[in-house]
């Protein structure tokens, strides 16, 4: 294994792959802090680690075009899509393992920028469920 | 998208010809003969998205005139760095922003160094225009 810079990511969204129009991807996983402090905590905070959550952002090219990732997304919003991310590849391996999450595609900002600006939008979704973790 | 530089400086020379009288040069040539618009590559920016989804090239169009006389080098000159109208660089180019699907996306951004320009013992008037271009 070995240190990598970001320029192969793959992306895809309910099985379609848009890792061209995306620029940035970040999935936090999270766990809940719950307190388990008490008097025999000797004067200090004590914390388990409570239900799981993720969060998935990522941030697109803007494109119209037929198939193309703002005409894909413009019919998701309030529906729960499928997210695969593969770090460093585009296909699964110990090197370039895959997390797969399903998320509430809760928004969707189909026009933004300034003028001049290449026409971007950023998304950050919630996951629902576990999120998976492949490595082949 | 391929990335096909050759044919993406021949097409904005296609559209620079639009201009009446205006000569063009896809590349930059040994000797320049006014009025020419030479399109130069500046830089290019590689991974604009995962998976060379996008590549960011910068162009230079150099717009050259004779300065046989400053009073007509100056008001051709004028005329090609308007923002429109018949003779605009800016117009033109832009004429055909995706370059006959060659390019996503391209802009004229800017035009500096609009003056005299000395080019083997000769003095010219000139305009350099940025240009953006997708792939």
């Amino acid at each position: 294994m070995a240190k990598y810079v970001v320029t192969s990511q793959k992306v895809s969204v309910n099985g379609t792959d848009v890792s061209n129009a995306c620029a940035r991807a970040e999935l936090v996983l999270n766990a809940a802090e719950v307190e388990t402090t008490d008097f025999g905590s000797a004067g200090w905070t004590e914390v388990v680690g409570g239900l799981k959550s993720g969060q998935l952002t990522l941030d697109f090219h803007s494109d119209f075009g037929a198939g193309a990732v703002s005409s894909l997304f413009q019919n998701l919003v309030g529906t729960i899509g499928t997210f695969v991310v593969i770090a460093n590849g585009t296909a699964a391996s110990a090197q370039t393992p895959a997390y797969s999450a399903t998320a509430l595609i809760n928004s969707f900002t189909p026009v933004a920028g300034a003028v001049g600006d290449l026409a971007t939008f950023s998304v950050t979704f919630p996951t629902t469920g576990a999120v998976g973790y492949a490595t082949a | 998208m391929s990335v096909d530089i050759q044919a993406i400086r021949e097409r904005m020379a296609v559209n620079l010809a639009t201009i009446s009288g205006l000569r063009t040069e896809e590349n930059v040539p040994d000797l320049v003969n006014p009025p020419v618009a030479v399109v130069a590559l500046e830089q290019i920016a590689y991974d604009g998205a995962f998976q060379q989804g996008l590549t960011t090239l910068e162009f230079n169009i150099f717009v050259v005139v004779s300065r046989a006389s400053e009073r007509m080098a100056q008001r051709k000159l004028n005329q090609f760095v308007a923002p429109t109208g018949t003779y605009s660089i800016k117009s033109a180019v832009e004429s055909d922003r995706r370059l006959n699907n060659l390019v996503a996306d391209l802009r004229v951004r800017s035009v500096t160094n609009i003056g005299s320009l000395q080019l083997d013992d000769q003095e010219y008037m000139a305009a350099e225009f940025a240009v953006v271009v997708y792939v």
